[in-house]
């Protein structure tokens, strides 16, 4: 590694060896001239976030093969392939004082902030570029960017931060397209192997981003080569295949990964037959739904093929989502059941027995002509991280707003008249209660406006003064603790 | 000095309320008066242009030598301070200032540039596209004056017909004499290199402003003129002989008059 900036960031050996590694090809196969691809690795020190990388390689001459690596723990792909196209051949040309000014650049772009249309600049240009947010997923019409007018004239502008062409991604596979839709949502083990390492991360990201809104909650390894460190832990026939998917060149990997149940095949592979084959391999057969109607082509009418395609795929992802939405929903208490005296209300768990009861009468045959086995669908998918994940975030997002609405119920109720006929126990119970509230909204748990929160810090003061005085003194000095 | 020529525009709210960003461009980048030009069909064309959304944007790109007060120039400017410990600029410093001109959205890019020798070689990235090119030099010390020539051609090159400013800093270390020395061969130097010269102290904030708002307004006047031509372009494409495109050339071909005066 020749240089890395900005220069305080420390990287670890075994970090700074898979980087090196996954900069530059994994095998002699097709790459020539610029090669730009994306991967990611995990970090060190415990912490498994992973860490996106971005790199540029240079390969016009052999003996000087260069490669600009761009890394980055947000999930920008195609901001960052954006700034690296245009950082590394600067730096080809003029060496280490374009990454100076680059990272200079990239220093004075402001904080990213979720729904905020932002310009950076880099290397003379403004980049813009909108963030999304939670509030774009509109659950009942599926929404497909409209090319909006900016707000502020702009030499480059991204349509998105992240999002990948998944039309070109999936071209030579579109007649597979539900069938790998079903396979990323239930997590199971997937590896595509590619001749170039552009091709692989970029189907690879395209894989991931099927099952939007859905969260791919799984490792994926854009591009993978046996040099990494977690070849071993993945590769390993003694285990099942990890629920991960990965990106590969090496045609090495068709021998290591033949025990994999699903192997997606994306143009020629170097060596092997002359023509080229796009095939996915399955061993053991999970066709759940009827993968018959496939890719409707008729639908790219509306728009572009690209946009046809993502319309198709957020459709079948809804199907699937919103039974699941609306049995979160019949596990919300009623609001009648939240009550000042007691603690915060949850959400009941998910029974999932319960929950493909209801399928029966409203499932996802409401929404998609899909015929098939959606229930057998449902059960692989709770298995799957991706469901754990998905559940995970529901419940802290309803228990958050269950929070709420009981600190507002507990501002608003008339505590001091409640306390007049209770015993000692219950009345610091609750003053008990209010500080745990209190202490939550100071940690910035809770989304509480100012006003409520006097409010709240009033009420404490009351009841702690309605109290005799050696409790309140025990109180206090218990509160100063 | 040069505010004979500036003419006081109408204000029109139907604008104001149709602007997305007027309304957080900051009180003081309000420009309700303009140079030059004959006003009334100037701003109708502003009007078409504003509400098809075609106006460019506006790159202006700061050279010079190291030290001579470029940063400096556009903290007063755009953070109105001044801070009298020297920092190198690494690579580009990125300003981008809002301005309503005419009551018209309007934001000026300031690629603030590294004197240094060895962000030479990155340099001609950072000029690419710009519309003003802004050369600084230090008015006390004279031999920052003598790349000027250069600074200029470097960033024209990378350019296309960039309006051309000669910046003096630090006016408030000259007595009266010395300026008048000064002034004389930075005016023969700006004539030159086609430019329009600007004395200023970032430390007293002295012509600062009116200094980025002459920028301002003199690069708006000629995005609208650029986007005028193209406009004259593509209806000449089409064919359409309707659109009488005489009437619009000699109006603009006063620009010429506009910069390149100096004091």
């Amino acid at each position: 590694m020749e240089v890395v900036y900005p220069g305080h960031v420390k990287l670890t050996d075994k970090e700074k060896t898979n980087i090196c590694y996954l900069s530059f090809p994994d095998s002699n196969s097709g790459c020539m001239g610029d090669t730009q691809f994306h991967f990611r690795i995990r970090r060190c020190p415990g912490r498994r976030s992973v860490v996106q990388a971005h790199t540029d390689y240079n390969k016009d001459c052999p003996a000087a093969l260069q490669s600009v690596v761009l890394l980055s723990k947000l999930p920008f792909v195609t901001l960052y392939n954006y700034i690296v196209s245009v950082i590394a051949p600067e730096y080809f040309d003029n060496g280490e004082p374009c990454l100076e000014a680059a990272c200079h650049d990239i220093d004075q772009w402001p904080d990213p902030c979720p729904g905020e249309t932002l310009n950076l600049p880099i290397m003379g240009t403004v980049v813009q570029v909108r963030l999304p947010s939670r509030s774009d997923k509109v659950l009942t019409s599926p929404q497909i960017k409209n090319p909006s007018v900016p707000t502020m004239p702009a030499n480059n502008i991204l349509p998105s931060v992240s999002e990948v062409d998944v039309y070109s991604a999936f071209l030579p596979v579109l007649p597979h397209i539900q069938m790998l839709w079903e396979l990323v949502l239930i997590g199971e083990p997937l590896v595509v192997m590619a001749n170039s390492p552009t091709i692989c991360s970029g189907t690879v990201q395209a894989l991931v981003s099927t099952i939007w809104p859905f969260k791919y909650c799984m490792d994926f390894r854009p591009y993978f080569t046996i040099h990494d460190s977690e070849f071993r832990e993945y590769t390993t026939k003694t285990q099942a295949p990890p629920a991960v998917i990965l990106g590969v060149t090496n045609p090495f990997f068709a021998k290591t990964l033949q025990h994999w149940p699903h192997v997606l095949r994306i143009g020629e592979l170097a060596v092997s037959s002359p023509k080229t084959i796009n095939k996915l391999k399955k061993v053991g057969t999970i066709k759940t739904l009827d993968s018959k109607p496939g890719y409707p082509d008729k639908e790219a009418s509306g728009g572009s093929e690209c946009n046809a395609l993502k319309r198709y795929l957020l459709e079948l992802t809804q199907s699937f989502m919103i039974p699941l939405e609306r049995y979160v929903a019949s596990l919300m208490p009623l609001q009648r059941n939240i009550s000042p005296h007691k603690g915060p209300p949850r959400l009941k768990s998910f029974d999932t027995e319960a929950f493909l009861k209801t399928i029966e009468h409203s499932g996802p045959q409401l929404t998609s002509g899909l015929k098939g086995d959606w229930i057998a669908l449902y059960r692989r998918f709770f298995r799957s991280g991706n469901f754990e994940g998905w559940l995970r975030f529901r419940q802290e997002e309803v228990n958050q707003k269950l929070q709420a609405l009981h600190l507002e119920v507990l501002c608003q109720a008339d505590l001091l008249t409640w306390i007049q006929d209770k015993q000692e126990v219950e009345i610091v119970d609750l003053i008990l209660r209010l500080r745990e509230k209190l202490a939550k909204i100071n940690e910035n748990q809770l989304p509480v406006s100012n006003d409520m929160l006097s409010r709240l810090q009033h009420h404490h003061d009351m009841i702690v003064c309605s109290l005799p005085e050696d409790l309140q003194s025990v109180l206090k000095s218990n509160h100063g603790n | 000095m040069r505010y004979s020529d500036i003419l006081i525009m109408p204000y029109e709210n139907n604008l104001e309320r149709n602007s997305v960003l007027s309304a957080s461009v900051a009180k003081d980048r309000i420009i309700t008066k303009f140079p030059q030009v004959n006003p009334l069909p100037l701003y109708n064309s502003i009007r078409t242009l504003y509400f098809s959304y075609r106006l460019k944007i506006c790159k202006a790109v700061l050279v010079g030598d190291v030290a001579v007060g470029k940063s400096c120039l556009v903290n007063r400017f755009c953070h109105d301070v001044f801070n009298r410990d020297y920092k190198a600029t690494i690579g580009v410093d990125f300003e981008v200032e809002k301005f309503s001109i005419l009551s018209i959205p309007f934001n000026l890019q300031i690629w603030d540039t590294a004197g240094q020798e060895r962000f030479k070689c990155i340099a001609a990235s950072y000029y690419r596209g710009s519309n003003v090119v802004i050369v600084v030099f230090d008015m006390s010390d004279i031999s920052s004056l003598t790349g000027v020539t250069q600074w200029k051609e470097d960033a024209c090159q990378n350019a296309s017909d960039p309006l051309v400013f000669l910046v003096g800093t630090k006016k408030d270390l000259l007595t009266d004499t010395s300026y008048g020395t000064v002034e004389k061969e930075a005016i023969a130097i700006a004539h030159e290199i086609n430019a329009e010269f600007w004395a200023v102290s970032s430390k007293t904030g002295e012509n600062v402003k009116e200094f980025f708002f002459r920028v301002v307004a003199l690069t708006f006047d000629d995005a609208i003129q650029r986007e005028a031509e193209s406009m004259k372009t593509r209806a000449k494409q089409i064919g359409n002989d309707f659109i009488r495109i005489e009437r619009k050339q000699d109006l603009y071909d006063k620009k010429e008059s506009g910069f390149s005066k100096c004091c």
